[in-house]
């Protein structure tokens, strides 16, 4: 009886919080010509017609470039940074610490605003270079996190003892730190880039002519038409994403990083 | 542990500079115009924004939003984690992977389908239709009961995911302990069960509280320009009317929200024995 209780809720619960997700995945997959479910018949007409609308694709691979490359700057900025504050006495450790977090404590949508009025306008950024900026920053917090527990877990003596045989410091650091904390620079590395490739608040004023991150273009696309294309993209991108963390689940058991 | 102060702070201040220049910076300009008249600094920006009834009913229809949504998390979150963490070890393991994988997928894709659930033509009305019980389609879309349902999908996760590491915590002999000592469930939930979660309920509060506050997707989505909110206010005060001093004043506000319900929750939590 009460485990027949227990798994009544958690059906609930689960029902409730995955279900719309199988909707998308069907409502994407309809015959007819708007959104509905249960779906007027099945064909996967919607999923193709994705491929084939222009601003998508642009939109895809602008989000695609922001995600990669500004991880990879973030991650460059994060691990020097998590190392410094793990492994040297600094004064106002603290300070700094506060410093690289902040972006996640405050809200998107300010950021965007703030970079398009100071940054955008008056000293001539891109809006490229600016949503460049605003999703490093963003990634920033989760690099340094992420980072910094597994060099948490890792012992300090084994680079001195590096250090000792006639490494140079850089050298302890390539040959002895990295390859230990691999796994936990992918997992910030993942968790960075579905974090940013996911982000809308922080690009919804840093958009130009031509230059839209992948989900402010579908909030534009759904604002003119209710075709089901949305859905069917929506439902591809999600499986994006968990393929990702799952091929890193499986690859390196990314939770025991996150 | 090195000594070597200036090598650490050349390794650590290129990202404290980066968030600093590029992120706070611009920031606190932006917070700080609201304060800033031709004359010197003033307090009208607030004041005239708190004159406008409009604005009145966006900032408590926020504030009310994010107390729902955090409170009917937790109530729906501690039933949920008190499940899983009941569960054996792989199922254990599955249901949790479940909880957490709505968090990967993009919020427009969860948002949006929920138009498809409760839209003109969808689920909900049709099933309303079909049983007879109205005759045209109610409108769901647009109200705050869909804002509220979307939030809530959104941001559960963060709680359960906060509830369950701390109910891991209980030591496992203590609430059948309370039972067979004659406390009702009800007893063992306040006098146990509460106490001893009450860091991962301050975590998920403070999480989905924030989230529902700051989220620009879910009401632009589900609630339109009917149902505005703070962000999505925000949002409007900038492309339609290029009114900075409320997107200055909104941010603040959206700011200010987040941490003291953060403080607050912390002081909730130590308050208690």
């Amino acid at each position: 009886m009460r485990n027949l209780a227990n798994w009544l809720i958690l059906g609930l619960t689960l029902t409730f919080l995955i279900g719309p997700f199988l909707i998308i995945i069907f409502a994407g997959a309809s015959a007819g010509q708007s959104l509905a479910f249960p779906p007027d018949g099945l064909s996967l007409k919607w999923y193709a017609k994705v491929f084939t609308v222009e601003s998508f694709r642009a939109s895809f691979m602008l989000s695609m470039f922001l995600a990669v490359f500004g991880t990879l700057t973030a991650l460059i900025l994060g691990i020097p940074a998590a190392y410094a504050l793990n492994r040297y006495k600094l004064p106002g450790d603290e300070t700094i610490r506060t410093i690289v977090a902040a972006p996640i404590i405050v809200p998107g949508i300010i950021v965007g605003l703030a970079l398009l009025r100071y940054l955008v306008v008056p000293l001539d950024f891109t809006v490229t270079m600016a949503l460049f900026m605003a999703h490093t920053a963003l990634v920033l917090p989760y690099a340094v996190r992420v980072v910094s527990s597994s060099l948490h877990n890792l012992r300090a003596d084994m680079e001195e003892a590096a250090v000792l045989l006639g490494c140079s410091r850089l050298q302890a650091f390539m040959k002895v730190v990295l390859p230990n904390i691999r796994g936990g620079v992918l997992a910030a590395f993942i968790l960075g880039f579905v974090t940013s490739f996911n982000q809308v608040p922080v690009s919804l004023f840093l958009s130009g002519p031509g230059v839209r991150t992948l989900p402010i273009d579908m909030l534009a696309y759904m604002e003119i038409t209710y075709d089901p294309s949305v859905a069917a993209l929506s439902a591809m991108l999600a499986f994006m994403s968990l393929a990702i963390v799952f091929a890193a689940e499986r690859l390196l058991g990314f939770s025991r990083y996150v | 542990m090195f000594l070597n102060t200036r090598e650490g702070l050349a390794l650590a201040l290129p990202a404290a500079f980066f968030s600093l220049l590029l992120f706070l910076v611009p920031v606190g300009i932006l917070l700080s115009e609201a304060f800033q008249s031709d004359t010197g600094w003033t307090l009208s920006g607030y004041t005239d924004f708190f004159a406008k009834p409009l604005n009145q009913v966006v900032f408590f229809r926020t504030l009310k939003l994010g107390v729902l949504v955090a409170g009917t998390a937790a109530v729906i979150g501690y039933a949920a984690a008190f499940c899983i963490v009941n569960l054996g070890p792989t199922a254990r393991g599955r249901v949790f992977g479940l909880v957490v994988l709505p968090l990967m997928i993009s919020p427009v894709a969860r948002t949006y389908a929920w138009i498809v659930i409760l839209g003109r033509t969808g689920i909900v009305n049709d099933a309303i239709v079909g049983l007879g019980l109205s005759e045209t389609p109610i409108r769901l879309l647009f109200t705050e009961t869909a804002v509220f349902l979307g939030l809530l999908q959104l941001f559960m996760p963060l709680m359960i995911i906060s509830l369950v590491s701390a109910m891991e915590n209980i030591p496992r002999d203590v609430i059948p302990a309370a039972r067979v000592l004659g406390a009702s469930w009800l007893q063992v939930f306040v006098r146990v069960i509460l106490p001893l979660t009450k860091e991962g309920l301050v975590i998920g509060g403070t999480l989905v509280f924030t989230g529902a506050l700051t989220a620009y997707i879910t009401p632009a989505i589900l609630g339109g320009s009917k149902v505005l909110m703070l962000e999505t206010l925000l949002y409007q005060r900038v492309n339609v009317a290029n009114d900075f001093v409320s997107a200055s004043v909104i941010a603040m506000i959206l700011m200010v929200m987040s941490f003291s319900a953060n403080l607050l929750l912390k002081r909730i939590a130590s308050a208690r024995r």
